[in-house]
C-alpha cells in the first residue's frame, strides 16, 4: 500500500459517518489535523461570532445610524445627516475632552512606558522581586473609584497633604483640587496606578531572554545603553507593540476615574476642564440635566472609535518588526 | 462520537442562549395586558429609591396597603435615581414600566418634554380624603405650567417637593432665627457682621456646578421674577445678557466672592468636605437645598438645630420660592395606565403624606401634610410665596445647563471671572449654542 493509500483508508475511517466522500478529502492538502482543525472552525468559532455580532457589531453600526439623527433616546428621529458631526466638532468643550483624551493617550502613555520599561530593568536582577512585582501591580486591581474618593482626603484643603505641609511652614498650600488642576491630578494618577500593570506584562517579555546574552554582552564590555539598544529592546518588541495597542484602546476609554475625581460623589458632574471624549459621550446621552441628544453622544463616540481604529493601524504599522527568533 | 455530534452540542448551546435573550427581552410588564381594571391584576414601577432610604420605607408602606386594598400586585423595582437613564432605552421596546417617579428635572427631559408621558387626567379627577387631586395640590405648584403636555394636560403627579434655602444652626445663632434677613441689604450686613466677628460667613461645596449656579439664577428671579432665567436662556439673540438687571445679578455674586465671605479652599474642596465642615460649626450659613437637613445629619456637631431663611429679596421683588417637583409619571406605553394612576394618587392620602413629612423628613407635596420641625422653615417660606419656579428655571434644552451655563458660572462664582466678563461670555456662548442648536 503506498503512502497516499494509507492516508486515503485513514480518512475513510475518520470519515466513517460520511460527512464527506473519501475522494474530495484527498483533494484537499494537509494533514489530517488540519482537516480536523477545519471542521471545529464553526462549531467553535460560530458562537462566539454570533454572539460577538448580535452584542458588539450590531450596537455599533446601530450607533453609526443614530448619529445620523436627531433623537432624544426615544420617540421620533429626525435625519439631519452628517449634521451631529459638524456640530461636535465645532463644539469647543468637545475639541477640549478630545486634546485631554489625546493627553492622556500620548503623554501618560510615554511616562507609563518610560517608567515601565525602567522598572523592568531594575527588577530584573533585584532580590525580592516578586514581592515587589506584587506590590507595584497592587494599585491596577483596585477600583479607580477608590482614587476618585481617597482623592478627597487627600488633597481637600484640610485633608492630609495640607495638614502635613502645615508644620513645614506652609502657609499658602496650593489649590490642589482646583478646577484647573483636576485633570493633572487625573493624569499622575493613571501613571502611578498602571505603570505597575505594564511593568508585569513587559517583565515576563524581559525575563524570557536568555541569560547568556547577557554574559555576551559582558563579555564584549557592552555598556547598559547598548545591552538595552541591542539585546533588550529588538528581543522584547513584540510584547511592547501588544502593550502599545492594549494602553491606546484602554486610554480612549477612560472615563469612571475622571467622573468620580472632580464634583461627582454623588451630587453633579466633573468639571469641563477634566472631560474625555468619553465622558462628552456620557454627558451628552445621559446628563440627567437636559433632554437627552443621542445623535451627538453617538456621532461623539463613533469618532472615538474611528480614532482608536486609526491610531491602531497605525501603531501595528509603525511597531512592526520580524519576530526575533530566541 | 460522529461529526453531526460535534455540531450539534455547541448550536444548542448556542440555540439556548439565544432563546434565553429573547425570553429576557419579551417576558416582564405584559402582566395583565389587555384587562386594564382598577381590581386585581398587576402593575410595575420602578422606582427612584433604594431600599432602606427613609423615603424609600414611605412608598413601600403604601404599596403594600395598596395591594392589600386593591388586590393588585405591584411589581416594584426600587432601582434608584438611575431609573430615568434606565427607562430611556426601555421606552423604544415594548417593556415598560407603568409607572415610574422620579424629580420634575429628570423625568421631563426623558418622558414630558418628548411627548412620551401619558396624559394624567384621570388622576387628576380622582378623590383622595373627599377632595379631588387637583385641589390637594396648591393651585400655586400646578400653575408652574411645564408639567403640562402639548394638549395642556397634566403628565406628572408630584407627591413630594424640594426646596432651597439659606441654612444655618438656631443653636448657636439664635438671633438668625428671631430675626432673619430679609432683603439683599440686610444679608450682606449679616455678612459683614459675621466676618467682624471673626466666623466664616458662608460655606459652598464649589466642586457642584448646580450649587454653585443657585446663586445667580436665584439673584437674577428675586429681581426678575419667575422665569426670567428660563427667557434670557431661550433668547437665540443673546441680547438678554446685555440687560442691566442680569448684570446686576452676576455682580451680586461677584460681591459674594470677592467680599472673602466663602469659606478657605471652597473653590478647591471634593463634595461633601464643606458641608461637613458647616455641619460642623466652621462656618455659619450654607445656601443649599431642602435635603440638607438629612443629608448632613450624620456629621453635625450635637444639639445643631436646623434652621433656614429664604434667599433673600431684592429691591423689595418677587418672593416666589423654588419648588421641583418630585413625582409621577406614566410612559405612554404602559399597559396598565389605570392602575398606576391609581397607585400614584393612593400616596396622596393623608396618612402617606403625613409619614413622608415625619418619617422621611423631607416636603410632601399637600399643604396640609405633618412635617418635621427641620423643614418648618422652608415650608413656612413656600407657604407664603405667591409662586414658584424649578431647579435651573426649567431650562432642559439639550446640553445648555451642563455644557453652556454651568461651566460659565463656574468661573464667576469660583472668582475666576468678573460679572462683567461673565455676562460677555455668555452671550457669545448662547448665540452660538442656538446657532448649532436652533
Amino acid at each position: 500500500m503506498s503512502e497516499v493509500d494509507a492516508n486515503a483508508a485513514v480518512d475513510t475511517v475518520l470519515l466513517a459517518d460520511g460527512a464527506k466522500p473519501a475522494k474530495a478529502a484527498r483533494r484537499e492538502a494537509g494533514s489530517s489535523i488540519d482537516r480536523q482543525r477545519k471542521k471545529l472552525l464553526i462549531p467553535f468559532v460560530g458562537p462566539a461570532f454570533i454572539l460577538y455580532t448580535i452584542l458588539f457589531v450590531v450596537p455599533s453600526l446601530a450607533a453609526v445610524w443614530i448619529s445620523f439623527h436627531s433623537w432624544s433616546g426615544s420617540g421620533p428621529m429626525e435625519f439631519v445627516g452628517g449634521e451631529n458631526y459638524v456640530r461636535v466638532f465645532k463644539d469647543p468643550l468637545f475639541l477640549k475632552s478630545f486634546g485631554n483624551t489625546l493627553l492622556l493617550l500620548f503623554v501618560v502613555g510615554i511616562a507609563i512606558f518610560v517608567l515601565a520599561f525602567a522598572m523592568s530593568l531594575v527588577l530584573r536582577d533585584m532580590a525580592g522581586r516578586k514581592i515587589v512585582r506584587s506590590v507595584i501591580f497592587f494599585p491596577h486591581l483596585i477600583n479607580a473609584l477608590v482614587f476618585g474618593v481617597l482623592a478627597g482626603f487627600i488633597f481637600n484643603p484640610g485633608g492630609i497633604v495640607n495638614t502635613l505641609l502645615g508644620p513645614l511652614g506652609v502657609k499658602e498650600p496650593p489649590a490642589w483640587l482646583a478646577q484647573e488642576n483636576i485633570f493633572p491630578l487625573i493624569m499622575v494618577t493613571l501613571v502611578a496606578t498602571t505603570t505597575g500593570y505594564y511593568t508585569t506584562i513587559l517583565m515576563a517579555g524581559v525575563d524570557r531572554i536568555p541569560p547568556y546574552y547577557y554574559e555576551d554582552c559582558a563579555l564584549a564590555g557592552a555598556t547598559a545603553f547598548q545591552r538595552l539598544r541591542y539585546v533588550i529592546l529588538p528581543l522584547t518588541w513584540d510584547v511592547f507593540g501588544t502593550c502599545a495597542v492594549l494602553w491606546t484602546i484602554s486610554s480612549v476609554k477612560i472615563f469612571e476615574i475622571i467622573w468620580v475625581f472632580g464634583g461627582s460623589s454623588g451630587a453633579g458632574i466633573p468639571p469641563t476642564q477634566s472631560w474625555t471624549t468619553a465622558v462628552y459621550t456620557y454627558v451628552t446621552a445621559f446628563s440627567g440635566q437636559s433632554t437627552p441628544s443621542y445623535g451627538a453622544a453617538t456621532a461623539s463616540a463613533v469618532i472615538s472609535l474611528a480614532l482608536v481604529s486609526v491610531l491602531v493601524v497605525v501603531l501595528r504599522r509603525a511597531m512592526r518588526r520580524d519576530a526575533v527568533e530566541f | 462520537m460522529g461529526a453531526a455530534a460535534r455540531y450539534i452540542r455547541p448550536m444548542a448551546i448556542l440555540a439556548g442562549a439565544v432563546l434565553a435573550l429573547s425570553a429576557c427581552g419579551g417576558g416582564a410588564g405584559t402582566a395583565g395586558a389587555g384587562a386594564d381594571s382598577t381590581t386585581g391584576g398587576s402593575l410595575t414601577y420602578w422606582s427612584m429609591w433604594k431600599e432602606g432610604e427613609p423615603q424609600q420605607k414611605v412608598i413601600a408602606k403604601a404599596v403594600a396597603d395598596f395591594t392589600a386594598q386593591t388586590g393588585t400586585e405591584v411589581k416594584v423595582q426600587w432601582q434608584g435615581r438611575s431609573n430615568t437613564e434606565k427607562l430611556v432605552p426601555a421606552l423604544n421596546t415594548n417593556n415598560v414600566p407603568d409607572l415610574v417617579d422620579g424629580p420634575y428635572a429628570k423625568l421631563a427631559p426623558v418622558l414630558g418634554n418628548t411627548g412620551q408621558a401619558a396624559p394624567l387626567t384621570k388622576a387628576y379627577d380622582t378623590t383622595v380624603d373627599g377632595k379631588k387631586v387637583a385641589e390637594l395640590i396648591p393651585a400655586k405648584y400646578l400653575a408652574t405650567s411645564n408639567i403640562k403636555d402639548k394638549d395642556g394636560k397634566p403628565w406628572m403627579l408630584p407627591y413630594s417637593l424640594s426646596s432651597d434655602g439659606i441654612w444655618f444652626d438656631a443653636a448657636t445663632h439664635p438671633e438668625l432665627a428671631a430675626s432673619p434677613p430679609k432683603t439683599w441689604d440686610d444679608f450682606t450686613s449679616v455678612l459683614d457682621k459675621l466676618k467682624a466677628n471673626g466666623e466664616t460667613p458662608l460655606a459652598a461645596d464649589g466642586d457642584i456646578a448646580g450649587y454653585n449656579s443657585l446663586w445667580f439664577t436665584t439673584a437674577l428671579i428675586r429681581a426678575e421674577g419667575p422665569g426670567s432665567f428660563y427667557k434670557l436662556a431661550s433668547d437665540k439673540s443673546g441680547a438678554g445678557w446685555d440687560s442691566p438687571a442680569v448684570l446686576a445679578a452676576a455682580k451680586r455674586v461677584e460681591k459674594i466672592v470677592n467680599g472673602g465671605y466663602l469659606i478657605n479652599g471652597y473653590a478647591a474642596s471634593k463634595w461633601p468636605a464643606q458641608q461637613q465642615l458647616w455641619a460642623s460649626g466652621k462656618a455659619a450659613l450654607m445656601l443649599n437645598g431642602s435635603w440638607t437637613p438629612t443629608e448632613t445629619a450624620t456629621y453635625a456637631s450635637p444639639g445643631f438645630q436646623y434652621a433656614s431663611f429664604p434667599f433673600p429679596t431684592i429691591d423689595g421683588k418677587s418672593t416666589s420660592q423654588r419648588a421641583d417637583f418630585v413625582g409621577f409619571a406614566v410612559p405612554a406605553k404602559a399597559k396598565n395606565q389605570n392602575k398606576a394612576q391609581q397607585l400614584a394618587t393612593f400616596l396622596l392620602g393623608k396618612k402617606y403624606q403625613d409619614a413622608y413629612g415625619t418619617d422621611a423628613k423631607v416636603l410632601p407635596i399637600r399643604a396640609d401634610a405633618a412635617i418635621s420641625p427641620e423643614m418648618a422653615s422652608v415650608k413656612k417660606a413656600l407657604d407664603a410665596a405667591p409662586s414658584v419656579y424649578l431647579q435651573n428655571d426649567g431650562v432642559t434644552y439639550p446640553g445648555f445647563v451642563e455644557k453652556v451655563f454651568w461651566p460659565k458660572d463656574d468661573q464667576l462664582f469660583l472668582g475666576k471671572t468678573s460679572a462683567d466678563d461673565f455676562v460677555k461670555q455668555m452671550k457669545d456662548a448662547q448665540i452660538q449654542y442656538w446657532k448649532d442648536n436652533g
